[in-house]
């Protein structure tokens, strides 16, 4: 799985966030402090306006602290009828719907089909999910305003932030409920469209060429447009190789002379890795220097370095917190290690590598373990605690190779002008395996904390927009939010082509982003015009939220479990969203005439 | 009776204004009212004389533009207010989703009621309001005067002090409106304060102790019912088996006392001669404000 | 009054929207059985872009179509980023799930699917490490363009460039002895084909026959030059008899194979070819032309007055500026870089055609001249164009080849070398060096029987590579490399193509005759 850059550690992420949310917090409130100061003071004179936004103040806070639980349940409740009211269940319609003709869009060929299926239907619910919280919370209080019901509702002791509140319960309560039932479908159709077994295609089997143990090799049939190639010992036992992300285990049982051979149900397809990743990654060029990075191959993509084959280089990773009561049968590596040939060599053999263990203190070392890499795939070996050196003395794998719980793993690459490319992900210890539906629903976790956030926003516009209005304000947040970094590069002037107007009239004009835009009056007012656009830019968008920061679904799909600092940084994140709407949304509904 | 003030307002004005802050209509001019308690009190007025402009305001469901509104002491945009207060819109805005009980019991969690006390004021509302044969079945079902009747259900779930009544009557049949009045007056009784507005005269007459006149955002007439009604230098005589010779002496005695007889017939209701006085009067000489009440 | 008005402006705007449907009706009426439709759907038919005329309708692609209600182009637009950055961040998965995406959503856009699926067999499929891998990527770009002849079932690029891909992409890679052994073991690709089809030159083949069967029924052929595209099925025969025999298949099958391929290149020269000039060409015809040139030139020769084609060069001689002059008269070894660069301009100048000289034959041989010069002229724009069609396919060499290929001693020499090769490789040096010896004898009689064979680098290099096997083998067995070699002449040829080789390694180089020790030895 690709990381390109470490998530978040929940300790480390916490206080300054908290200290950031604080901070916008009070420079927000104390704007708008000042800002009804100046309008009552336009409106009543100074003397008064301090007055007026002094009982502002006091009245807004002592709303605060006298919500009523049991208010705000009841226009959460009303919330909650509404929505069954407007046919939320059409969601659901649409969904099944998605999910019965999902195999018309699905690439069946796909080589890797767990990860196509589960983006597909985790995608699908989020967009889905999304739309509805955006229907639902945009259109809600305006049709209250223009019915006329809300005056039913604030002419009883109804603090204006409880509706708010209330309604995003409400509607967070249908979110949750939809996203139940539409994970438990997901969930089925998911497991129902990937299961599946083979046949051992008994003519295909052959004795496998010098060995004597009586081993056999052959290929299983097709079932879901792969087959698999099959190695069984003299007994009929064995398993597959991986094909589509998967294998199957096989196991012979003999009825006289007949041999049946069955084959199991999918392994490592529907898995939630737990990896116990390196806490650094250092090279060593070819003459044996050290470095942060090795060398490229001429990749756009910077993520993988590479070292040269046969030369000292070398890529070390740095374990940490490596304990006998963690690892107690040894190290459980999986590595993905990327090739990079610079001439054909021997095509039917992979490029030899080489794996020592390393004592980061003493420098003691196991002996060389080598292997052939295999290009994208997730390659499985048990490092046992009793190693040899490479004097062939016995050691051990905690006392002699592990220092203070740490590590180091070194990797070379031992053909000559042959290249591996590696980035910090690329080797780690699975630890264990995690529930795969405890994942899939952590996964739903983070589509619902999308959901309540556009619920939050959704509402929030609502206070202050009409409808139609406030529904495009939220889908514009929405979008942004998940273009956020392409808007905040555009912001920075980090986009090639110019801001936004300089780009609207490249198109226009029918001009390349590399052409310079010829220089005159013109092009000074254009770029005067986006300077200006882009600093709002860059000061909105910095409030808005990152939906891509919600995004799990490369870890269910690639088979990795959600790290729980992950879930904890998201919900926190979307628990100060909904802070700050809820707080916008009081403001602009006690600022509101409700019976205009 | 008690000569607390319920209702106040001081210098109460609205302007209306479009998008661009331009002022449109000017909906209230510097209205100055007290209501006390223990009253029935009915705002007059035409449509669009500002009557239902003056309760919004008074609800706070709209900011005056300058001036004050004042409800049991406290200003009209402050919510603690509204745990005494009971309101029934023009047109009943209830969930049309919601069945009787739902809705009673929605309001009722609204003022923070503990279930039993809303299941009970719940089952007697209803059955004040003669419902109980209805109670499940969805408002969008109901025809208007029901609709009315669980409006006004709403608007006393909390048993409040004074109650805002806009247009209590209309969409009634006339026995619903003889209810509705009955209804007002067992208020009264019970001590409420009723705020009440129409363009419905009878029914203002019957049961309002003291009335408004509006026109066209100002207020034009304003005193007790049976004052205002009275007209001092008119008689009105009505009996029962004259003869024709005792209607001509009656007659010269009238005339004795160079009085004119007007005539001998039944006789008109007097509000709505008022009211038409008042908008005739008002549209002849606009700006000329009610005399102030004694 | 108001009303009036406002009744006259109701008139004018629907007099104005009748109008305006009037063009759009003559624009877009549809086709009917009965009426050829309006603008639009009689150019829809002629160019056939109409779907049902394309392929298949699938409901998929036009579910996806219509979902995106009306923004298609933005739709696609994304996700052609999107696939590009899942190309960047090496996520193939999600790249071929976007691309069958693309599909969907622009299903008759014949040069998506080409793009694309040239993509997935040549870009994605060299990604991976392990041969299979990318065996397993070439198919599926194969699969995915087969896809498309679904939607597009009269295209004969399409059709064209996969047949093309899986002769070419399969049979030429590196990795094509791998990938021709697993395209034969493929029953999922190749279902009920029997093994000996499962060649991918031939099976290749099929498809580019397919194309050209499409292209018959009148659909232009768009993309490639006429001659390439008739000529791709004729070189897979080549090519698969040429696999046969490195693959070790000798005797009647290859013959007969080589025949094929022959008979092929027969068919081909014989078939009317569009040219660039509007003209239809046929590749056998340049001999005749030349003859008829040569005719003409002759009679016109017999025509022209002694020393008219002499005053013509003077005349010529005399247009030419002093600068020009100069560089005409400058001995060729002396001639400065200005000269050169000035002599393509006096060349062209000084060329007399055939019609000046015609033109100035006066008299009564004027018009008998005219005609000549004219056939001559024509005569040689024929075989001028067919020579230029004959070059791109390389007509001369292929033509060769297939003629020689098929006879018993090249057949007979090629399969000595081949179980030299082998034999060498087996490391039976004894056994190699026989055959070796065997097999060049059998060259030097072809070679002597088809001299021409020797002008063609792709001739000499497998037969230079199996010399210097021999000569490692020689060197292996302490013997010298024979001085008056038998094949001296394709090392010649070879030198001439390559220039000199290096060593094959320092001791061979010490030990026997390289190319740089026997320069310093007197020839024998």
């Amino acid at each position: 799985m690709v990381r390109e850059t470490d998530p978040p550690l929940f300790s480390q992420w916490l206080w300054p966030s908290v200290l950031y949310f604080l901070e916008a917090a009070a420079i927000l409130g104390l704007l708008t402090v000042v800002l009804s100061f100046l309008v009552a003071a336009f409106r009543y004179g100074p003397v008064a306006a301090g007055d007026v936004t002094y009982q502002a103040v006091r009245t807004s806070l002592r709303d605060l602290f006298s919500l009523s639980p049991r208010r705000i349940s009841a226009l959460a409740w009303l919330a909650v009828q509404e929505s069954l009211r407007r046919r939320v269940l059409v969601g659901f319609a649409v969904f099944l719907l998605i999910l019965l003709f999902a195999g018309w869009f699905l690439d069946a060929n796909s080589n890797d089909p767990a990860t196509l299926y589960l983006s597909f239907v985790l995608t699908a619910t989020t967009w889905l999910v999304l739309l509805m919280a955006l229907f639902l919370s945009a259109l809600s209080l305006p049709a209250d305003i223009k019915n006329h019901t809300i005056y039913t509702i604030v002419t009883k002791p109804v603090r204006l932030g409880e509706i708010v509140l209330g309604r995003i319960l409400g509607f967070a309560v249908i979110g949750t409920l939809m996203l139940g039932i539409m994970g438990l479908f997901s969930y089925i159709f998911v497991a129902r469209v990937l299961n599946h077994t083979h046949e051992v295609d008994v003519a295909s089997l052959k004795n496998v060429p010098n060995d004597s143990s009586g081993s056999r090799a052959g290929r299983t049939t097709l079932a879901q447009n792969h087959r698999h190639q099959v190695t069984l010992d003299a007994k009929g036992n064995g398993s597959t190789d991986i094909a589509q992300g998967h294998y199957h285990n096989v196991t012979a049982s003999t009825d006289g002379d007949k041999v049946t051979y069955d084959v199991g149900p999918p392994q490592d397809l529907l898995t939630a890795r737990v990896p116990e990743f390196a806490t650094a990654l250092r090279f060593k060029d070819r003459s044996g220097k050290g470095g942060d990075r090795g060398i490229s191959v001429g990749n756009e993509w910077k993520y993988r370095s590479y070292i040269e084959g046969a030369t000292l280089a070398a890529a070390i990773f740095t374990f940490s917190d490596i304990t006998p009561e963690r690892y107690p049968n040894g190290l459980p590596i999986e590595m993905t290690i990327r090739v990079f040939r610079s001439y054909k060599g021997d095509v039917e053999k992979g490029i030899l590598g080489s794996l020592v263990l390393k004592n980061p203190k003493t420098g003691r070392a196991s002996q060389i373990e080598t292997f052939r890499a295999k290009d994208f795939y997730i390659d499985h070996r048990d490092i046992p605690r009793t190693l040899t050196d490479p004097t062939g003395k016995t050691i051990d794998l905690f006392d002699d190779l592990v220092a203070d719980g740490q590590l180091e793993i070194e990797l070379q690459c031992l053909d000559d002008s042959q290249y591996f490319g590696v980035a910090k992900p690329d080797i780690y210890l699975r630890a264990r395996d995690a529930s795969f539906t405890m994942n899939f629903a952590k996964s739903y976790l983070a589509i619902w904390v999308q959901m309540l956030l556009v619920t939050g926003f959704g509402v929030m516009f609502s206070t202050f927009l009409s409808g139609a209005v406030a529904m495009m304000a939220t889908l514009a947040t929405i979008v942004m939010g998940f273009f956020k970094q392409f808007v905040v590069d555009v912001a920075q002037g980090a986009v090639q082509g110019g801001g936004p107007i300089e780009s609207f009239v490249r198109i226009v004009k029918k001009q390349n982003v590399t052409t310079q835009m010829e220089p005159g009056l013109s092009t000074d007012v254009i770029q005067a015009g986006d300077r200006v656009f882009m600093w709002f830019m860059t000061h909105v968008t910095g409030l808005l939220p990152d939906f891509r920061q919600f995004d799990n679904v490369d870890y269910v799909a690639h088979g990795f479990d959600i790290p729980p600092d992950v879930v904890l940084v998201q919900v926190f994140t979307a628990l100060g969203y909904i802070a700050a709407v809820f707080a916008i949304g009081y403001l602009f509904l006690r600022t509101r005439e409700v019976a205009r | 009776m008690s000569s607390e003030v319920v209702v106040e307002t001081r210098n109460l004005s609205k302007d209306y204004r479009d998008f661009w802050g331009r002022q449109k209509v000017r909906a209230l001019k510097a209205l100055d009212l007290e209501i006390r308690r223990g009253e029935i009190f009915g705002l007059l007025g035409p449509n669009g004389s500002g009557k239902t402009t003056t309760i919004k305001l008074l609800l706070g469901l709209l900011f005056p533009t300058s001036g004050q509104a004042l409800v049991f002491g406290r200003d009209a945009t402050d919510v603690s207010k509204n745990e005494r207060l009971g309101y029934l819109p023009e047109e009943s805005y209830l969930y049309r989703f919601l069945n009787a009980e739902e809705t009673l019991d929605f309001y009722g969690r609204l003022f923070d009621m503990p279930a039993a006390v809303r299941k009970q004021r719940t089952a007697e509302l209803i059955d004040l309001v003669g419902l109980n044969w209805a109670k499940r079945r969805q408002l969008k079902e109901y025809s208007k005067g029901m609709a009315r009747r669980i409006g006004l259900a709403q608007a006393l779930i909390n048993d409040p002090e004074l109650i805002m009544l806009d247009e209590p009557t209309s969409g009634l049949d006339p026995i619903g409106t003889r209810e509705m009045k009955d209804l007002i007056l067992k208020l009264k009784s019970q001590g409420k304060t009723v705020l009440m507005c129409s363009h419905l005269l009878a029914d203002v007459q019957d049961v309002c102790d003291r009335i408004a006149i509006l026109h066209q955002g100002e207020l034009k007439e304003l005193g007790r019912v049976d004052t205002l009604l009275k007209v001092r230098d008119e008689t009105e005589i009505r009996a029962r088996g004259l003869s024709e010779a005792a209607q001509n002496e009656i007659r010269s005695v009238i005339e004795r006392h160079h009085g004119t007889v007007l005539s001998l017939d039944n006789p008109t209701t007097t509000l709505e001669e008022l009211f038409l006085a008042i908008v005739r009067d008002s549209e002849a000489r606009p700006g000329r404000r009610a005399k102030q009440d004694s | 009054m108001n009303q009036r008005q406002r009744f006259i402006r109701k008139i004018v705007y629907a007099c104005v929207i009748a109008a305006m449907l009037l063009p759009l009706s003559w624009l877009s009426q549809p086709e009917t059985t009965e009426s050829k439709g309006g603008v639009l759907a009689q150019m829809r038919s002629e160019h056939q872009l109409s779907q049902a005329q394309l392929g298949e309708i699938d409901p998929a692609s036009e579910t996806i179509k219509l979902a995106t209600l009306g923004m298609r182009g933005v739709a696609a637009n994304i996700l052609w980023t999107k696939a590009n950055n899942y190309k960047k961040t090496e996520d193939w998965a999600g790249y071929s799930a976007a691309l069958e995406q693309i599909a969907k959503l622009q299903p008759n856009v014949v040069s998506v699917w080409i793009f694309l699926g040239w993509n997935l067999t040549h870009n994605v499929s060299v990604e991976f490490d392990d041969y299979r891998d990318r065996y397993y990527w070439v198919i599926k770009g194969i699969k995915y363009r087969q896809e498309g002849t679904k939607y597009n079932r009269d295209s004969p690029r399409l059709l064209s460039d996969i047949g093309w891909t899986i002769a070419q992409k399969i049979g030429r890679a590196d990795e094509h002895v791998q990938f021709r052994r697993l395209f034969r073991e493929d029953d999922d690709f190749n279902g009920s084909r029997p093994l000996a089809q499962r060649d991918n030159w031939l099976v290749g083949r099929e498809w580019l026959l397919t194309a050209e069967q499409v292209a018959a029924r009148g659909v232009a052929v768009r993309g490639e030059r006429p001659v390439l595209f008739y000529s791709h099925p004729v070189m897979c025969l080549v090519n698969y008899s040429e696999d046969l025999e490195e693959e070790g298949t000798f005797g009647e099958v290859a013959k007969n194979a080589w025949k094929k391929a022959a008979d092929a290149w027969s068919e081909l020269a014989n078939r009317d070819l569009p040219t660039l000039s509007n003209v239809f060409i046929r590749l056998s015809e340049k001999e005749q032309y030349d003859e008829k040139s040569a005719q003409a030139q002759a009679q016109l020769a017999r025509l022209t007055p002694a020393g008219l084609r002499e005053k013509l060069v003077e005349e010529k001689k005399a247009s030419l500026s002093e600068s020009e002059r100069e560089a005409y008269e400058a001995d060729p070894s002396q001639r400065t870089k200005e000269h050169d660069s000035l002599m393509y301009l006096v060349n062209d100048k000084m060329a007399i055609s055939h019609l000046e000289v015609a033109s100035r034959i006066t008299g009564s041989d004027h018009a008998a001249a005219l005609k000549a010069a004219e056939e001559a002229t024509n005569a040689d724009f024929m075989s001028n164009l067919i020579n230029i069609e004959r070059d791109i396919v390389y007509y001369d060499y292929w033509r060769l080849r297939c003629q020689i290929e098929p006879e018993d001693d090249t057949l007979e020499a090629r399969k000595l070398i081949y179980e030299g090769n082998q034999a060498y490789n087996a490391a039976q040096l004894v056994k190699s060096k026989e055959l070796y010896v065997e097999g060049l004898q059998k060259w030097r009689k072809v070679l002597d029987a088809h001299p021409a064979l020797l002008k063609d680098a792709s001739m000499t290099d497998p037969l230079v590579e199996s010399i210097n096997n021999y000569r490692s083998v020689l060197h292996q067995l302490d013997e010298t490399f024979p001085g008056p070699f038998v094949l001296q002449d394709v090392l010649d040829a070879d030198v001439a193509f390559h220039g000199p080789r290096l060593p094959i390694s320092q001791d061979s180089s010490a030990a026997d005759g390289t190319p740089a020790e026997a320069a310093g030895k007197p020839a024998p």
